[in-house]
């Protein structure tokens, strides 16, 4: 039969020796750690501990819950900043093959990337043996509808609404993830040796006519550049400012949306959208957290009754039982 | 076991008749024999170096990694990790890389230490000197230069190195086997004639490495084996690997998972082709394939993607598990070897932990086994009585190492013996005195505890036997000192305070089987002696003369009230019958093959024929609180058997006396003698019909076995009678009886088999452990023959005695004291397993929280396996964000507090059979992963489906998505754990706080700079982008929220309508102590529904 014995044994060997000196060393310590007596806090979960958690889950949450809702159901009044979006739909910005199809040196100005992109760009990589700046198919595939807005007022022509290109992109994006290749010569310098994308009309260095939101720093390219999580999205596009607080932003009255049409979504059955929104302090308008706050703040409010009546009953019950054995 | 089955064939191989050549000749100090004796053949044999160690420093990482890669989970891992290095996957090799790289090297340095460890014992035994003999003179060298046939430091008659120098001789023996106890060979010494002495060399003669000298300074000796083939090295290695039941368990559910993990890439790859069969789908203008991917066979392609598949989920097999259960168990088993109730202040010996596996098997212990000397009882004898011819002697109270004043002197009982009685008196004080093994040390050098105190000269008795310690000092008491052995002499001082001097002639030891020793002494007036002394029941049958029947009666009275009996038998030989006596045993002694069977012939033919001279008694005393540990142990639900190799009525008082059976127990005898009067069957059916028909009407209630009005049974069993059922029957007509009798001794709460066969231990452990529950059993037991048993168990238990350390060294876990066994399970084993299973089933749980929404999110990403989760969340989630917090609570849960389980042993019940890592619990936990993951995802998808949630208007993208269903989901799992914990330490308010505030800190920094060695910037500024966000924050309380709830909720309600008993109890200690012995009675094991309950309460009314 297998049998083991420890080397040290042999060591040792002989029998178990003689109490004394040696024994007194072996003894184990008697620390609260090593005998498992830490001093310790011991909650236990019980119908008494936990109901008054269930009403105060149902007291906080239904009334931020209906905060929620109430503030999310008035955005519809266009009031304050009106945020411009173009919506897609069954469009899979984050299908893998896309989401990783991009260079994030390039686009942080890398002159290396830039003239040598990422394999992760092919097949948006080269065209006619030039590297694509920006590689890739998001950046091949951004979004290139104009949208113009217009009043219909009185008048005989419509006057068109200005619209706020930039303050669309996050700020740390637009100011660190994405940088135009360095350089003091003109953005078009900067670029040589590379060729657009080639779904693109213009190269990269012509998307706006400002430098500071042109190239790799354009901002509609780089909301575009943030791949949405669900086929389903929507993209800020522009921003309404508020003149005067005393006009409304969008004063009442026909509005004429002028688009340029380039991109197709038929292909995939998509669809587009342009929506027009306020937003609040949570956002825009979103009915579900409001519902959700409140649904749960009831629901545990609920439980924390129906917890209450069988605590109530249960010891009662218990303590008759206690009784008679 | 299949090793064991190999080396059984091999020393059958080894033994055989033929194979001559595997003995080894050995010649002591390289001298040749003399020419034409034998033939010289030079053998080659290693050098003493002993080796421990697995690696050395060269080997240790190759070695190494090809064991940790053997084992299924490990090797799991790498085959992930080589298709993601192969195929382009959706996670970098990093997210498996890193934490396969995390767990092979916390394996291997746990493993290395262990070996440096083994390498520095290695190191001092290898270099403590030894003396040999060159050439007549001693040197001195290092141990592990030592080679076989170098003459080291018995033959009498040699003193000096140049004696030793001067012996030509050969040793035969076998071959190195593993047997500690076992050794055949024979000694050739050639003087100057040409006719060598043979001699025969048996265990008797051999020294085991590591030995150490006791009566002597220095013996010579002749190195047979060495280094590696030494039998204590060949025993070394093979270790018996038992398996935890919560390991089992474990490797099914992992099965499971691997399931449904292999189901989940298989829908996914399924739909991705159904999905993707409009090619408007599979490649729409904005995401066109690169040409070689276009070219690729459909098939590879479908392989491919299934792999992907494999690789995205394949954290649902959670890799750190091993990990962390190693570590929990190698870290957790400290606490017994901690504990400080366990460490025995009288043998300054603590707990051992030989094998940190079976922590938890702990807790789940369903039958025992014990042993009864020296486990159940002290091992420590008392001389009690003796009774010569029907008179019974009473010697004063003695105990053996104490001194009691007063005692020296008989107490008649009997009339007074006349002057025929009286010589057979002095003859068995002589018989006593002089037929045992007792070595004798002289006070001045104490190395034993036992002293034997005598007015003149004290010395110290040390013997394998306790018995024969307490015999041979009772005897003092009554006037025969045996004081020592010398140059074959033994002597004794008579009454008249005269020293005798016996010649030793022979000496034929004990044995099991026998269960009887002789001596064969001469007389200084040259008569020749044969003293016997062995168990009623072996000596009984061999006598012809004397008076039996007195004897027996008294015998059978001792053994009734739990003495342990021996009896003393004596034979007259005359010179001839000696010497035939002489050839026979040498005969058989020089045998180098079937020497054990020879010899038993042999004593077989010189015991018989004996003259009964009368008996002893001897009483073991219960170890302290063993009634009460047997007591707890019994209202834990666990089955105790003890087995012994006492007679029935001795081994029945003892289990009276430590509680075992009750006043109230009926016993049912399963014996020989019942046997001889009923056929085998007759007896089984009539007994199993006596249990049944009372269990019966009480099968739902019987596993409480407290209630007071329950009739209880307790069968005794003796050996022959176990093997008469263990035998297969020939016609096998109607089954076979193993499975009666298992129905009765299921229906039975105590068991006491008696008269048991070491093997026989392990055979009933076997069948019990076969049996069709399959219950969990433990083996306890302290001397060599308990091994068998220990080993066959699930859980070997030694207890470090005074037979030696073979059962502890052999063991799973060692105790000083059989009392300590009810920590041991009942606190210990609990806590281990309410430990592990929550462990196991959390890090299930908790990775079903992860992957699952990793699984829905491919429905929403056209199933191109984009994942969900940045690489770095992927790799670090289960190796540092959620790794501690289950650790420290593995290792310091306590759910109630160690006295109530210590006070309140029907607890155990609670834990009984598996009961946290059921299916029901499985499924439970399992569903609440997927629960969980559910809302993690689909909160975050009506958050983002559509609309805006940052207050500047801005857009989040997918790495936003993932990161929000990450947080909450750490928060949830972490504070998940948080709810289960019932023991606050510092530690793991530290730990768990710790590893949030971590997650958060990561979180930051990892998305706060731009990480040059990253190719990707994906998650530059999310997660503050996210924290900056109104809406998130709300979203993540409120999922955390209703993720915990329903956990909250089935917990709140299953202690308050379906209360376990250990519930009962945590409630309980929260409200005040008062209420609980009230509580004790009322706790019943678990109920399965409220209707039980109420049932059994109504029932108790």
């Amino acid at each position: 039969m297998a049998m083991n014995y420890n080397a040290k044994d042999e060591v040792d060997g002989g029998p178990p020796c003689a109490p004394g000196a040696t024994a007194k060393n072996r003894r184990p310590d008697n620390t609260a750690f090593k005998q498992q007596r830490l001093p310790a806090w011991q909650p236990i979960l019980t119908a008494g501990t936990v109901l008054p958690t269930f009403f105060i889950i149902g007291l906080i949450f239904i009334p931020i819950g209906i905060g929620i809702f109430v503030t999310s159901n008035n955005i519809r009044e266009i009031e304050g900043n009106v945020f411009m979006y173009y919506g897609l739909s069954n469009f899979y910005q984050n299908h893998r093959r896309y989401v990783k199809s991009r260079d994030d040196s390039q686009l942080n100005g890398d002159s290396g990337a830039l003239l040598n992109p990422s394999k992760e760009c092919e097949p948006y990589r080269r065209n006619e043996d030039k590297p694509i700046a920006p590689c890739g198919a998001i950046a091949n595939s951004m979004f290139n509808d104009t949208l113009e807005l217009f009043l219909v007022g009185n008048e005989s022509y419509p006057t068109p609404i200005p619209l706020k290109k930039k303050g669309i992109a996050w700020w740390t994006d637009k100011n660190v993830k994405f940088r135009n290749p360095p350089g003091d010569q003109s953005l078009e310098e900067r670029f040589k040796g590379t060729t657009n994308p080639v779904n693109w009309v213009k190269p990269v260095y012509m998307l706006d006519s400002e430098p500071d939101n042109n190239g790799f720093i354009n901002e509609d390219f780089i909301v575009w550049m943030r791949t949405a999580a669900l086929p389903t999205f929507r993209k800020l596009y522009r921003l309404i400012e508020r003149k005067s607080d005393l006009h409304p932003t969008l004063p009442a009255g026909r509005y004429y949306l002028n688009i340029t049409y380039n991109y197709p979504v038929h292909s995939f059955d998509g669809r587009k959208r342009m929506i027009l929104s306020t937003i609040s302090w949570m956002g825009g308008k979103n009915p579900f957290l409001g519902i959700a706050y409140i649904a749960i703040g009831s629901i545990s409010f609920l439980l924390g009754v129906v917890l209450l009546v069988i605590n109530h009953k249960y010891r009662n019950s218990s303590n008759t039982a206690d009784i008679t054995i | 076991m299949d090793c064991s089955r190999v080396r059984t064939l091999v020393r059958r191989y080894c033994a055989g008749e033929e194979n001559w050549v595997d003995s080894r000749t050995i010649y002591v100090g390289h001298k040749e024999p003399p020419p034409g004796a034998e033939a010289y053949i030079l053998q080659r044999h290693p050098d003493n170096r002993i080796v421990s160690s697995k690696y050395t420093f060269w080997n240790f990482i190759p070695k190494n990694l090809f064991e940790q890669f053997r084992r299924i989970a490990n090797f799991y891992f790498l085959i992930i990790f080589l298709v993601q290095l192969i195929i382009d996957t959706p996670t970098s090799p990093v997210t498996s890389g890193l934490p396969l790289f995390f767990v092979i090297t916390v394996t291997a340095i746990k493993q290395g230490y262990e070996d440096w460890l083994r390498h520095k014992a290695d190191n001092a035994m290898n270099q403590c000197p030894v003396h040999f003999i060159q050439h007549g003179k001693l040197v001195r060298k290092q141990s592990r230069k030592l080679r076989t046939h170098y003459a080291v430091q018995d033959t009498k008659g040699f003193h000096t190195e140049e004696d030793i120098d001067g012996l030509h001789a050969t040793i035969e023996c076998e071959q190195p086997q593993p047997d500690l106890y076992k050794f055949v060979g024979r000694i050739n010494v050639y003087n100057d004639r040409n006719d060598p002495v043979v001699r025969p060399l048996g265990s008797e003669n051999l020294l085991l490495r590591g030995a150490t000298l006791k009566n002597t300074e220095k013996i010579f000796g002749v190195a047979i084996y060495t280094g590696m083939e030494t039998k204590m090295a060949l025993n070394y290695q093979s270790k018996s690997q038992k398996r935890s039941a919560v390991e089992k368990s474990m490797n099914v559910f992992l099965i499971v998972y691997l399931c449904i993990l292999i189901s989940k890439a298989l829908i996914n790859t399924v739909l991705k082709y159904v999905w993707q069969s409009e090619p408007f789908r599979d490649e729409p203008w904005y995401n066109q394939k690169t040409e070689s991917e276009r070219q690729r066979n459909l098939f590879l392609r479908a392989f491919t993607d299934f792999l992907a598949f494999m690789v995205l989920f394949n954290y649902i097999i959670p890799v750190s598990m091993y990990v962390t259960v190693e570590m929990q168990k190698f870290l957790g088993s400290y606490f017994i070897t901690w504990d400080e109730e366990m460490f025995d202040e009288d043998t300054g010996e603590g707990p051992l932990v030989n094998t940190s596996d079976l922590n938890e098997e702990l807790g789940q212990v369903e039958y025992i086994f014990t042993d009864k000397t020296g486990t159940l009882t002290e091992n420590n004898m008392e001389f009690k009585e003796c009774c010569i011819e029907g008179h019974v002697y009473v010697p004063h109270a003695i105990c053996n190492g104490q001194v009691l004043p007063g005692a020296s002197g008989i107490d008649m009982i009997d009339s007074s013996p006349g002057t025929s009685a009286r010589e057979r008196e002095e003859l068995f004080f002589r018989a006593l005195c002089l037929c045992h093994t007792i070595q004798v040390k002289d006070d001045d050098d104490v190395d034993g505890p036992r002293k034997s105190p005598d007015s003149g000269k004290s010395c110290t008795y040390i013997s394998s036997s306790p018995d024969e310690v307490a015999l041979v000092e009772g005897i003092q008491r009554l006037g025969f000192t045996y004081l020592r052995l010398k140059d074959n002499y033994m002597e004794i001082l008579n009454r008249e305070n005269d020293v005798e001097r016996f010649e030793l002639l022979e000496i034929l030891s004990f044995d099991s089987v026998r269960r009887r020793m002789s001596v064969i002494v001469k007389s200084a007036t040259g008569e020749i002696y044969l003293f016997c002394k062995g168990a009623d029941s072996s000596i009984f049958p061999r006598v012809i003369e004397g008076k039996v029947d007195q004897i027996r009666a008294r015998v059978e009275r001792n053994a009734v009230e739990g003495l342990r009996t021996l009896c003393v038998a004596y034979k007259r030989l005359n010179p001839e019958e000696y010497e035939g006596i002489c050839t026979l045993l040498q005969a058989a002694k020089v045998a180098l093959q079937d020497r054990e069977k020879k010899l038993a012939e042999a004593y077989e033919q010189i015991e018989k024929d004996l003259v009964l001279l009368g008996a002893t008694a001897v009483e073991d005393r219960l170890q302290e609180k063993a009634a009460d540990t047997i007591e707890a142990l019994q209202k834990a639900g666990i089955k105790v058997w003890v087995l012994t190799g006492d007679k029935m009525e001795t081994a029945a008082a003892t289990c009276y006396a430590c509680k075992l059976f009750r006043r109230n127990t009926q016993l049912l005898e399963l014996t020989t003698k019942k046997i001889e009067e009923q056929s085998l069957h007759d007896v089984l059916f009539e007994l199993s019909k006596t249990v049944l028909r009372h269990s019966g009407s009480l099968t739902r209630d019987n596993f409480s076995g407290l209630s007071a009005d329950m009739q209880d049974y307790g069968l005794i069993i003796d050996g022959a009678a176990l093997s008469l059922i263990m035998k297969p029957r020939e016609d096998g007509s109607c089954g076979n009886y193993r499975e009666l009798f298992l129905e009765i001794c299921r229906n039975c709460s105590a068991v006491l088999c008696c008269r048991m066969a070491p093997l026989q231990k392990a055979q009933i452990v076997k069948l019990i452990k076969l049996s069709k529950e399959h219950p969990i059993t433990l083996a306890i037991g302290d001397g060599a023959n308990d091994v068998s048993m220990i080993l066959e168990a699930h859980v070997g238990i030694g207890v470090i005695g005074k037979e030696g350390r073979q059962a502890a060294r052999n063991s799973d876990y060692a105790v000083p004291k059989f009392k300590h066994l009810k920590k041991m399970l009942l606190v210990h084993g609990h806590f281990y397993y309410i430990r592990i299973s929550e462990l196991v089933q959390y890090f299930f749980y908790k990775n079903v929280c992860f992957i699952f929404p990793q699984f829905l999110y491919q429905f929403f990403c056209g199933f191109s396996q984009q994942t969900l989760y940045d690489t770095a969340y992927l790799t670090l989630y289960n190796i540092s964000f959620t790794s501690l917090p289950i650790l420290l609570y593995s290792l310091m849960e306590q759910h109630v507090s160690i006295d109530t389980l210590r006070r309140d042993p029907s607890l155990y019940r609670d834990i009984a059979k598996n009961a946290l890592l059921r299916w029901r619990v499985f499924i439970y936990w399992t569903f609440l992963g997927v629960f969980d993951a559910l809302v993690f995802f689909f909160g975050a998808y009506f958050m983002f489906e559509n609309t805006t949630v940052t207050s500047n208007g801005q857009i989040f993208g997918n790495w936003t998505f993932g990161t929000l269903v990450f947080t909450v989901m750490v928060f949830t799992v972490t504070l998940k754990l948080a709810l289960d914990t019932h023991y606050w330490t510092w530690i793991n308010h530290f730990v768990i706080w710790g590893s949030l505030l971590f997650y958060i800190v990561f979180s930051l920094l990892w998305g706060g700079i731009i990480w040059p060695f990253l190719n990707y910037q994906r998650m530059y500024y999310v997660f503050i982008q996210m924290l900056s966000s109104g809406p998130a924050w709300l979203v993540i309380i409120l999922l955390i929220t209703v993720s915990l709830l329903p956990d909250v909720l089935k917990k709140v309600l299953c202690r308050q309508l379906w209360p376990s008993a250990t519930e009962r109890v945590q409630s309980t200690c929260t409200c005040g102590h008062d209420h609980l012995p009230e509580l004790t009675l009322l706790a019943c094991p678990q109920s399965p529904s409220p209707w039980a309950t109420f049932q059994a309460r109504t029932q108790n009314r």
